[in-house]
Protein backbone atom coordinates (compact mmCIF):
# COMPACT_ATOMS: atom_id res chain seq x y z
CA UNK A 1 0.00 0.00 0.00
CA UNK A 2 2.79 2.36 0.98
CA UNK A 3 4.54 1.56 -2.32
CA UNK A 4 1.49 2.72 -4.26
CA UNK A 5 1.49 6.06 -2.44
CA UNK A 6 5.22 6.49 -2.99
CA UNK A 7 4.78 5.77 -6.70
CA UNK A 8 1.82 8.14 -6.88
CA UNK A 9 3.89 10.83 -5.15
CA UNK A 10 6.76 10.27 -7.60
CA UNK A 11 4.37 10.33 -10.55
CA UNK A 12 3.22 13.87 -9.74
CA UNK A 13 5.38 16.94 -10.18
CA UNK A 14 5.17 17.62 -6.42
CA UNK A 15 8.28 15.57 -5.58
CA UNK A 16 10.39 17.47 -8.10
CA UNK A 17 9.00 20.84 -7.01
CA UNK A 18 9.86 20.08 -3.37
CA UNK A 19 13.32 18.91 -4.40
CA UNK A 20 13.89 22.09 -6.45
CA UNK A 21 11.74 25.02 -5.19
CA UNK A 22 13.11 27.31 -7.96
CA UNK A 23 10.13 26.09 -10.01
CA UNK A 24 7.89 28.06 -7.64
CA UNK A 25 9.75 31.26 -8.54
CA UNK A 26 9.09 30.56 -12.20
CA UNK A 27 5.37 30.01 -11.49
CA UNK A 28 5.32 33.35 -9.68
CA UNK A 29 6.99 35.04 -12.68
CA UNK A 30 4.48 33.40 -15.04
CA UNK A 31 1.55 34.55 -12.89
CA UNK A 32 2.89 38.12 -12.71
CA UNK A 33 3.35 38.22 -16.50
CA UNK A 34 -0.15 36.79 -17.02
CA UNK A 35 -1.53 39.44 -14.65
CA UNK A 36 0.29 42.21 -16.56
CA UNK A 37 -0.98 40.90 -19.89
CA UNK A 38 -4.58 40.16 -18.88
CA UNK A 39 -5.37 42.78 -16.25
CA UNK A 40 -2.98 45.62 -17.15
CA UNK A 41 -3.19 45.06 -20.93
CA UNK A 42 0.62 45.22 -21.37
CA UNK A 43 1.12 43.84 -24.91
CA UNK A 44 -1.41 41.03 -24.17
CA UNK A 45 -1.11 39.48 -27.63
CA UNK A 46 2.48 38.52 -26.85
CA UNK A 47 2.79 38.63 -23.10
CA UNK A 48 -0.05 36.13 -22.52
CA UNK A 49 1.40 33.37 -24.79
CA UNK A 50 4.92 34.03 -23.43
CA UNK A 51 3.72 33.86 -19.83
CA UNK A 52 1.75 30.68 -20.47
CA UNK A 53 4.81 29.22 -22.21
CA UNK A 54 6.82 29.95 -19.03
CA UNK A 55 4.22 28.14 -16.97
CA UNK A 56 4.13 25.10 -19.29
CA UNK A 57 7.93 24.86 -19.41
CA UNK A 58 8.35 24.60 -15.66
CA UNK A 59 6.30 21.53 -14.77
CA UNK A 60 8.83 18.78 -14.11
CA UNK A 61 8.09 15.74 -16.26
CA UNK A 62 5.91 17.75 -18.64
CA UNK A 63 8.69 17.90 -21.27
CA UNK A 64 7.50 21.33 -22.38
CA UNK A 65 10.67 23.27 -21.55
CA UNK A 66 13.05 24.09 -24.39
CA UNK A 67 16.41 22.35 -24.11
CA UNK A 68 19.11 24.59 -25.53
CA UNK A 69 21.82 22.94 -27.57
CA UNK A 70 25.38 24.05 -26.77
CA UNK A 71 27.54 25.93 -29.26
CA UNK A 72 28.37 22.62 -30.98
CA UNK A 73 24.71 21.70 -31.25
CA UNK A 74 24.94 18.97 -28.58
CA UNK A 75 21.99 18.17 -26.29
CA UNK A 76 21.53 15.52 -23.66
CA UNK A 77 18.80 13.06 -24.63
CA UNK A 78 18.04 10.39 -22.01
CA UNK A 79 21.62 10.58 -20.70
CA UNK A 80 23.18 10.39 -24.17
CA UNK A 81 24.75 13.41 -25.92
CA UNK A 82 23.29 13.92 -29.41
CA UNK A 83 23.82 16.52 -32.10
CA UNK A 84 20.48 18.32 -32.49
CA UNK A 85 21.18 19.15 -36.15
CA UNK A 86 21.56 15.46 -36.97
CA UNK A 87 18.22 14.58 -35.35
CA UNK A 88 15.10 14.46 -37.49
CA UNK A 89 12.08 16.53 -36.46
CA UNK A 90 9.98 13.47 -35.51
CA UNK A 91 12.94 12.28 -33.42
CA UNK A 92 13.11 15.67 -31.65
CA UNK A 93 9.36 15.54 -31.01
CA UNK A 94 9.62 11.97 -29.67
CA UNK A 95 12.74 12.37 -27.54
CA UNK A 96 12.47 15.99 -26.37
CA UNK A 97 8.74 16.77 -26.52
CA UNK A 98 6.44 18.82 -28.70
CA UNK A 99 7.69 22.23 -27.52
CA UNK A 100 11.26 21.44 -28.59
CA UNK A 101 9.87 20.25 -31.93
CA UNK A 102 8.16 23.65 -32.38
CA UNK A 103 11.18 25.58 -31.11
CA UNK A 104 13.74 23.90 -33.36
CA UNK A 105 11.43 23.94 -36.38
CA UNK A 106 9.97 27.47 -36.12
CA UNK A 107 12.27 29.55 -33.93
CA UNK A 108 15.78 28.15 -34.18
CA UNK A 109 15.50 28.16 -37.96
CA UNK A 110 14.68 31.90 -37.78
CA UNK A 111 11.35 31.29 -39.53
CA UNK A 112 8.85 33.12 -37.34
CA UNK A 113 10.34 36.65 -36.85
CA UNK A 114 10.36 37.42 -40.62
CA UNK A 115 6.80 36.05 -40.87
CA UNK A 116 5.74 38.45 -38.12
CA UNK A 117 7.59 41.24 -39.93
CA UNK A 118 5.48 40.47 -42.99
CA UNK A 119 2.37 41.00 -40.88
CA UNK A 120 3.80 44.19 -39.40
CA UNK A 121 4.51 45.44 -42.94
CA UNK A 122 0.93 44.66 -43.95
CA UNK A 123 -0.27 46.79 -41.05
CA UNK A 124 2.15 49.69 -41.65
CA UNK A 125 1.40 52.83 -43.60
CA UNK A 126 4.54 54.44 -45.03
CA UNK A 127 2.52 57.53 -46.02
CA UNK A 128 3.55 59.68 -43.02
CA UNK A 129 7.20 58.80 -43.64
CA UNK A 130 7.00 59.68 -47.34
CA UNK A 131 5.28 62.98 -46.55
CA UNK A 132 7.94 63.93 -43.97
CA UNK A 133 11.13 62.42 -45.38
CA UNK A 134 13.39 64.91 -43.59
CA UNK A 135 12.25 63.58 -40.21
CA UNK A 136 13.01 59.96 -41.09
CA UNK A 137 16.69 60.41 -40.30
CA UNK A 138 15.89 60.47 -36.58
CA UNK A 139 15.07 56.78 -36.92
CA UNK A 140 18.83 56.30 -37.39
CA UNK A 141 19.89 58.45 -34.42
CA UNK A 142 17.72 56.43 -32.06
CA UNK A 143 19.75 53.28 -32.76
CA UNK A 144 22.67 54.65 -30.73
CA UNK A 145 21.27 52.97 -27.61
CA UNK A 146 21.81 49.55 -29.23
CA UNK A 147 25.51 50.09 -29.78
CA UNK A 148 26.17 51.95 -26.50
CA UNK A 149 24.67 49.10 -24.48
CA UNK A 150 26.65 46.64 -26.59
CA UNK A 151 29.81 48.37 -25.37
CA UNK A 152 28.62 48.53 -21.76
CA UNK A 153 27.65 44.84 -21.84
CA UNK A 154 31.08 43.87 -23.17
CA UNK A 155 32.63 45.83 -20.27
CA UNK A 156 30.33 43.93 -17.87
CA UNK A 157 31.75 40.64 -19.13
CA UNK A 158 29.18 39.52 -21.70
CA UNK A 159 30.55 37.95 -24.89
CA UNK A 160 30.19 40.20 -28.00
CA UNK A 161 27.36 37.96 -29.27
CA UNK A 162 25.48 38.17 -25.96
CA UNK A 163 26.15 41.92 -25.75
CA UNK A 164 24.75 42.48 -29.25
CA UNK A 165 21.60 40.51 -28.38
CA UNK A 166 21.22 42.59 -25.24
CA UNK A 167 21.82 45.89 -27.04
CA UNK A 168 19.24 45.16 -29.74
CA UNK A 169 16.52 45.52 -27.06
CA UNK A 170 17.15 49.27 -27.52
CA UNK A 171 15.71 48.97 -31.03
CA UNK A 172 12.32 48.48 -29.32
CA UNK A 173 11.37 45.90 -31.89
CA UNK A 174 10.37 42.47 -30.57
CA UNK A 175 10.80 40.37 -33.75
CA UNK A 176 14.17 42.03 -34.49
CA UNK A 177 15.40 41.35 -30.95
CA UNK A 178 14.29 37.71 -31.19
CA UNK A 179 15.78 37.25 -34.67
CA UNK A 180 19.16 38.67 -33.59
CA UNK A 181 19.23 36.61 -30.39
CA UNK A 182 18.38 33.38 -32.23
CA UNK A 183 21.33 34.00 -34.52
CA UNK A 184 23.84 35.20 -31.91
CA UNK A 185 22.95 34.03 -28.39
CA UNK A 186 20.00 31.59 -28.44
CA UNK A 187 20.52 30.64 -24.78
CA UNK A 188 19.42 34.20 -23.83
CA UNK A 189 16.27 34.16 -25.96
CA UNK A 190 13.78 33.96 -23.06
CA UNK A 191 14.99 36.86 -20.90
CA UNK A 192 15.77 39.06 -23.92
CA UNK A 193 12.31 38.57 -25.44
CA UNK A 194 10.67 39.21 -22.07
CA UNK A 195 12.77 42.36 -21.52
CA UNK A 196 12.10 43.63 -25.07
CA UNK A 197 8.34 43.16 -24.90
CA UNK A 198 8.06 44.38 -21.30
CA UNK A 199 9.86 47.63 -22.11
CA UNK A 200 7.80 48.04 -25.29
CA UNK A 201 4.71 47.72 -23.11
CA UNK A 202 6.22 50.33 -20.81
CA UNK A 203 6.73 52.87 -23.62
CA UNK A 204 3.96 55.10 -22.13
CA UNK A 205 6.05 55.30 -18.96
CA UNK A 206 9.62 55.37 -20.31
CA UNK A 207 9.21 58.01 -23.07
CA UNK A 208 7.60 60.66 -20.79
CA UNK A 209 10.29 59.95 -18.18
CA UNK A 210 13.19 60.52 -20.61
CA UNK A 211 11.44 63.48 -22.29
CA UNK A 212 10.91 65.13 -18.90
CA UNK A 213 14.61 64.71 -18.13
CA UNK A 214 15.97 66.20 -21.33
CA UNK A 215 13.35 68.52 -22.92
CA UNK A 216 12.21 72.00 -21.93
CA UNK A 217 8.59 73.18 -22.09
CA UNK A 218 9.54 75.59 -24.89
CA UNK A 219 10.95 72.75 -27.00
CA UNK A 220 7.91 70.55 -26.43
CA UNK A 221 5.64 73.40 -27.55
CA UNK A 222 7.27 73.65 -31.00
CA UNK A 223 4.29 73.40 -33.32
CA UNK A 224 5.16 71.34 -36.39
CA UNK A 225 2.21 72.59 -38.46
CA UNK A 226 3.17 76.22 -37.85
CA UNK A 227 6.77 75.44 -38.78
CA UNK A 228 5.45 73.79 -41.95
CA UNK A 229 3.51 76.94 -42.80
CA UNK A 230 6.54 79.17 -42.12
CA UNK A 231 8.95 76.99 -44.10
CA UNK A 232 6.88 74.87 -46.53
CA UNK A 233 8.35 71.65 -47.88
CA UNK A 234 9.51 71.76 -51.51
CA UNK A 235 8.57 68.15 -52.19
CA UNK A 236 5.04 67.68 -53.42
CA UNK A 237 3.60 64.19 -53.86
CA UNK A 238 1.20 64.08 -56.79
CA UNK A 239 0.34 60.40 -56.68
CA UNK A 240 0.76 58.83 -53.26
CA UNK A 241 -0.88 55.53 -54.26
CA UNK A 242 1.66 54.73 -56.98
CA UNK A 243 4.50 55.96 -54.77
CA UNK A 244 3.43 53.66 -51.95
CA UNK A 245 3.52 50.68 -54.34
CA UNK A 246 6.96 51.51 -55.77
CA UNK A 247 8.49 52.36 -52.37
CA UNK A 248 8.64 48.83 -50.82
CA UNK A 249 10.09 47.37 -54.01
CA UNK A 250 12.80 50.03 -54.22
CA UNK A 251 13.73 49.91 -50.51
CA UNK A 252 14.01 46.11 -50.51
CA UNK A 253 16.31 46.25 -53.53
CA UNK A 254 18.57 48.89 -51.99
CA UNK A 255 18.77 47.29 -48.53
CA UNK A 256 19.39 43.86 -50.11
CA UNK A 257 22.37 45.26 -51.99
CA UNK A 258 23.95 47.06 -49.02
CA UNK A 259 23.03 44.87 -46.00
CA UNK A 260 22.00 41.40 -47.27
CA UNK A 261 21.71 40.03 -43.70
CA UNK A 262 18.85 42.46 -43.01
CA UNK A 263 16.85 41.31 -46.03
CA UNK A 264 14.96 38.56 -44.23
CA UNK A 265 13.48 41.23 -41.94
CA UNK A 266 13.28 44.32 -44.19
CA UNK A 267 12.34 42.26 -47.25
CA UNK A 268 9.43 40.56 -45.51
CA UNK A 269 8.33 43.86 -43.96
CA UNK A 270 8.25 45.44 -47.40
CA UNK A 271 6.54 42.42 -49.00
CA UNK A 272 3.76 42.64 -46.41
CA UNK A 273 3.45 46.35 -47.15
CA UNK A 274 3.43 45.81 -50.91
CA UNK A 275 0.49 43.39 -50.85
CA UNK A 276 -1.37 45.92 -48.72
CA UNK A 277 -0.67 48.85 -51.03
CA UNK A 278 -1.52 47.04 -54.29
CA UNK A 279 -5.10 46.96 -53.10
CA UNK A 280 -7.95 44.73 -54.20
CA UNK A 281 -5.82 42.54 -56.53
CA UNK A 282 -3.87 41.16 -53.56
CA UNK A 283 -6.42 41.76 -50.83
CA UNK A 284 -6.63 38.05 -50.02
CA UNK A 285 -2.87 37.86 -49.48
CA UNK A 286 -3.02 41.02 -47.38
CA UNK A 287 -5.80 39.53 -45.29
CA UNK A 288 -3.83 36.32 -44.72
CA UNK A 289 -0.58 38.15 -43.88
CA UNK A 290 -2.17 40.61 -41.47
CA UNK A 291 -4.62 38.23 -39.80
CA UNK A 292 -4.41 34.45 -39.92
CA UNK A 293 -0.67 34.01 -40.59
CA UNK A 294 0.34 36.84 -38.25
CA UNK A 295 -1.89 35.54 -35.45
CA UNK A 296 -0.72 31.92 -35.79
CA UNK A 297 2.93 33.06 -35.88
CA UNK A 298 2.40 35.20 -32.78
CA UNK A 299 0.93 32.28 -30.83
CA UNK A 300 3.80 29.91 -31.64
CA UNK A 301 6.46 32.59 -31.15
CA UNK A 302 5.07 33.57 -27.76
CA UNK A 303 4.68 30.01 -26.48
CA UNK A 304 8.13 28.90 -27.69
CA UNK A 305 9.89 31.99 -26.31
CA UNK A 306 8.16 31.45 -22.97
CA UNK A 307 9.17 27.79 -23.00
CA UNK A 308 12.86 28.76 -23.22
CA UNK A 309 12.53 30.24 -19.72
CA UNK A 310 13.12 27.16 -17.65
CA UNK A 311 14.25 27.76 -14.07
CA UNK A 312 17.87 26.78 -14.78
CA UNK A 313 18.03 29.04 -17.88
CA UNK A 314 16.31 32.05 -16.32
CA UNK A 315 17.24 32.31 -12.66
CA UNK A 316 20.78 33.68 -12.88
CA UNK A 317 22.69 36.98 -12.81
CA UNK A 318 22.72 37.18 -16.62
CA UNK A 319 18.94 37.70 -16.58
CA UNK A 320 19.28 40.58 -14.11
CA UNK A 321 22.00 42.09 -16.34
CA UNK A 322 19.65 41.79 -19.33
CA UNK A 323 16.79 43.52 -17.48
CA UNK A 324 19.02 46.44 -16.44
CA UNK A 325 20.88 46.61 -19.77
CA UNK A 326 17.61 46.45 -21.71
CA UNK A 327 16.22 49.46 -19.85
CA UNK A 328 19.46 51.36 -20.42
CA UNK A 329 19.36 50.54 -24.15
CA UNK A 330 15.76 51.71 -24.37
CA UNK A 331 16.35 54.98 -22.50
CA UNK A 332 19.54 55.71 -24.47
CA UNK A 333 17.77 55.15 -27.80
CA UNK A 334 15.06 57.65 -26.85
CA UNK A 335 17.54 60.24 -25.55
CA UNK A 336 19.89 59.95 -28.54
CA UNK A 337 16.95 60.71 -30.84
CA UNK A 338 16.08 63.76 -28.71
CA UNK A 339 19.65 65.07 -28.78
CA UNK A 340 19.89 64.59 -32.54
CA UNK A 341 16.81 66.86 -32.91
CA UNK A 342 18.37 69.42 -30.56
CA UNK A 343 21.54 69.36 -32.69
CA UNK A 344 19.58 69.86 -35.92
CA UNK A 345 17.58 72.70 -34.32
CA UNK A 346 20.82 74.62 -33.63
CA UNK A 347 21.60 74.81 -37.35
CA UNK A 348 18.12 74.85 -38.87
CA UNK A 349 15.59 77.68 -39.11
CA UNK A 350 12.73 75.21 -39.34
CA UNK A 351 12.53 73.93 -35.77
CA UNK A 352 11.59 70.35 -34.94
CA UNK A 353 9.80 69.17 -31.82
CA UNK A 354 12.22 66.86 -29.91
CA UNK A 355 9.39 64.37 -29.44
CA UNK A 356 9.99 63.41 -33.07
CA UNK A 357 13.50 62.30 -32.08
CA UNK A 358 12.15 60.40 -29.08
CA UNK A 359 10.02 58.24 -31.37
CA UNK A 360 12.98 57.21 -33.54
CA UNK A 361 12.97 53.82 -31.86
CA UNK A 362 10.48 51.29 -33.26
CA UNK A 363 7.46 50.40 -31.05
CA UNK A 364 5.09 51.54 -33.80
CA UNK A 365 2.62 53.18 -33.31
CA UNK A 366 2.54 53.31 -29.52
CA UNK A 367 5.61 55.55 -29.26
CA UNK A 368 4.02 58.10 -31.64
CA UNK A 369 0.74 58.06 -29.75
CA UNK A 370 2.54 58.65 -26.45
CA UNK A 371 4.56 61.51 -27.98
CA UNK A 372 1.36 63.06 -29.35
CA UNK A 373 -0.22 62.88 -25.89
CA UNK A 374 2.78 64.68 -24.39
CA UNK A 375 2.67 67.42 -27.07
CA UNK A 376 -1.08 68.02 -26.70
CA UNK A 377 -0.64 68.25 -22.92
CA UNK A 378 1.48 71.38 -23.42
CA UNK A 379 -0.54 72.73 -26.35
CA UNK A 380 -3.90 71.06 -27.16
CA UNK A 381 -3.61 72.17 -30.80
CA UNK A 382 -0.14 70.73 -31.32
CA UNK A 383 -0.78 67.30 -32.89
CA UNK A 384 2.59 65.72 -33.75
CA UNK A 385 1.36 62.17 -34.45
CA UNK A 386 1.95 62.20 -38.21
CA UNK A 387 5.41 63.71 -37.84
CA UNK A 388 6.37 61.23 -35.11
CA UNK A 389 5.18 58.34 -37.29
CA UNK A 390 7.82 59.32 -39.84
CA UNK A 391 10.76 58.74 -37.48
CA UNK A 392 8.90 55.88 -35.80
CA UNK A 393 8.52 53.90 -39.06
CA UNK A 394 12.04 54.66 -40.24
CA UNK A 395 13.15 53.38 -36.82
CA UNK A 396 11.80 49.94 -37.79
CA UNK A 397 14.04 49.96 -40.88
CA UNK A 398 16.92 51.37 -38.80
CA UNK A 399 16.76 48.67 -36.12
CA UNK A 400 16.51 45.92 -38.77
CA UNK A 401 19.62 47.33 -40.48
CA UNK A 402 21.44 47.53 -37.12
CA UNK A 403 20.51 43.89 -36.49
CA UNK A 404 21.81 42.99 -39.97
CA UNK A 405 25.16 44.64 -39.20
CA UNK A 406 25.48 42.85 -35.83
CA UNK A 407 24.60 39.47 -37.33
CA UNK A 408 26.98 39.81 -40.27
CA UNK A 409 29.91 40.75 -37.99
CA UNK A 410 29.30 38.41 -35.07
CA UNK A 411 27.69 35.24 -36.44
CA UNK B 1 40.42 44.54 -24.53
CA UNK B 2 40.01 42.72 -27.83
CA UNK B 3 36.24 42.52 -27.28
CA UNK B 4 36.12 46.21 -26.38
CA UNK B 5 37.85 47.12 -29.64
CA UNK B 6 35.38 44.92 -31.47
CA UNK B 7 32.52 46.70 -29.66
CA UNK B 8 33.87 50.13 -30.61
CA UNK B 9 34.32 49.04 -34.21
CA UNK B 10 30.75 47.66 -34.29
CA UNK B 11 29.43 50.91 -32.85
CA UNK B 12 31.17 52.98 -35.53
CA UNK B 13 30.30 50.64 -38.42
CA UNK B 14 26.75 50.05 -37.18
CA UNK B 15 25.82 53.70 -36.69
CA UNK B 16 27.41 54.76 -39.98
CA UNK B 17 25.61 51.95 -41.84
CA UNK B 18 22.23 52.82 -40.29
CA UNK B 19 22.67 56.52 -41.15
CA UNK B 20 23.88 55.77 -44.68
CA UNK B 21 21.05 53.31 -45.39
CA UNK B 22 18.38 55.71 -44.11
CA UNK B 23 19.94 58.59 -46.07
CA UNK B 24 19.85 56.38 -49.16
CA UNK B 25 16.20 55.48 -48.41
CA UNK B 26 15.33 59.20 -47.99
CA UNK B 27 17.06 60.24 -51.21
CA UNK B 28 15.70 57.24 -53.07
CA UNK B 29 12.21 58.24 -51.92
CA UNK B 30 12.79 61.78 -53.18
CA UNK B 31 13.87 60.35 -56.52
CA UNK B 32 10.81 58.09 -56.61
CA UNK B 33 8.56 61.07 -55.83
CA UNK B 34 10.12 63.01 -58.72
CA UNK B 35 9.73 60.06 -61.12
CA UNK B 36 6.16 59.27 -60.04
CA UNK B 37 5.23 62.97 -60.27
CA UNK B 38 6.49 62.95 -63.86
CA UNK B 39 5.25 59.55 -65.04
CA UNK B 40 1.97 59.25 -63.13
CA UNK B 41 1.28 62.83 -62.04
CA UNK B 42 -2.22 63.04 -60.63
CA UNK B 43 -4.46 60.58 -58.94
CA UNK B 44 -7.70 60.54 -60.89
CA UNK B 45 -10.37 61.19 -58.33
CA UNK B 46 -13.71 60.18 -59.73
CA UNK B 47 -16.43 62.42 -58.41
CA UNK B 48 -19.41 60.58 -57.11
CA UNK B 49 -22.40 61.43 -59.23
CA UNK B 50 -25.35 62.74 -57.31
CA UNK B 51 -28.20 60.23 -57.10
CA UNK B 52 -31.00 60.90 -59.52
CA UNK B 53 -33.87 62.77 -57.99
CA UNK B 54 -36.30 60.09 -59.05
CA UNK B 55 -34.33 57.27 -57.43
CA UNK B 56 -36.02 55.97 -54.29
CA UNK B 57 -34.28 56.93 -51.07
CA UNK B 58 -32.62 54.01 -49.29
CA UNK B 59 -34.16 53.41 -45.90
CA UNK B 60 -31.90 52.41 -43.05
CA UNK B 61 -32.56 48.73 -42.14
CA UNK B 62 -33.04 49.63 -38.46
CA UNK B 63 -35.62 52.28 -39.36
CA UNK B 64 -37.34 49.80 -41.69
CA UNK B 65 -37.48 47.18 -38.92
CA UNK B 66 -38.93 49.76 -36.51
CA UNK B 67 -41.62 50.77 -39.03
CA UNK B 68 -42.52 47.14 -39.75
CA UNK B 69 -42.70 46.44 -35.99
CA UNK B 70 -44.99 49.43 -35.41
CA UNK B 71 -47.29 48.47 -38.32
CA UNK B 72 -47.40 44.90 -37.04
CA UNK B 73 -48.51 46.01 -33.57
CA UNK B 74 -51.07 48.58 -34.80
CA UNK B 75 -52.67 46.25 -37.37
CA UNK B 76 -52.46 43.16 -35.15
CA UNK B 77 -50.18 41.37 -37.63
CA UNK B 78 -52.51 41.91 -40.60
CA UNK B 79 -50.75 44.89 -42.14
CA UNK B 80 -47.76 44.58 -44.46
CA UNK B 81 -45.21 47.27 -45.37
CA UNK B 82 -44.78 47.27 -49.15
CA UNK B 83 -42.93 50.50 -49.69
CA UNK B 84 -41.53 53.40 -47.63
CA UNK B 85 -41.05 56.77 -49.24
CA UNK B 86 -39.68 60.01 -47.87
CA UNK B 87 -42.05 62.94 -48.46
Amino acid sequence: MEDIFVKLYEMTAISNIIADPSFLVMYAIAFVLLYLGIKKHYEPLLLVPIAFGVLLANFPGGEMGVIQADSNGMVEVNGVMKNIWEMSLPEIAHDLGIMNFLYYMLIKTGFLPPIIFMGVGALTDFGPMLRNLRLSIFGAAAQLGIFTVLLVAILMGFTPQEAASLGIIGGADGPTAIFTTIKLAPHLLGPIAIAAYSYMALVPVIIPLVVKLFCTKKELMINMKEQEKLYPSKTEIKNLRVLKIVFPIAVTTVVAIFVPTAVSLVGMLMFGNLIKEIGSDTSRLFDAASNSIMNAATIFLGLCVGATMTSEAFLNWTTIGIVIGGFLAFALSISSGIFMVKLVNIFSKKKINPLIGATGLSAVPMASRVANDIATKYDPKNHVLNYCMSSNISGVIGSAVAAGVLISFLQ
Amino acid sequence: MENLNLGLMLMAVGMITVFVILLIVINLSKLLIAIVNKVAPEEVVTKKTAPAASAPAIIDPNTMAAIKGAVNIVTGGKGKVMNVEKI
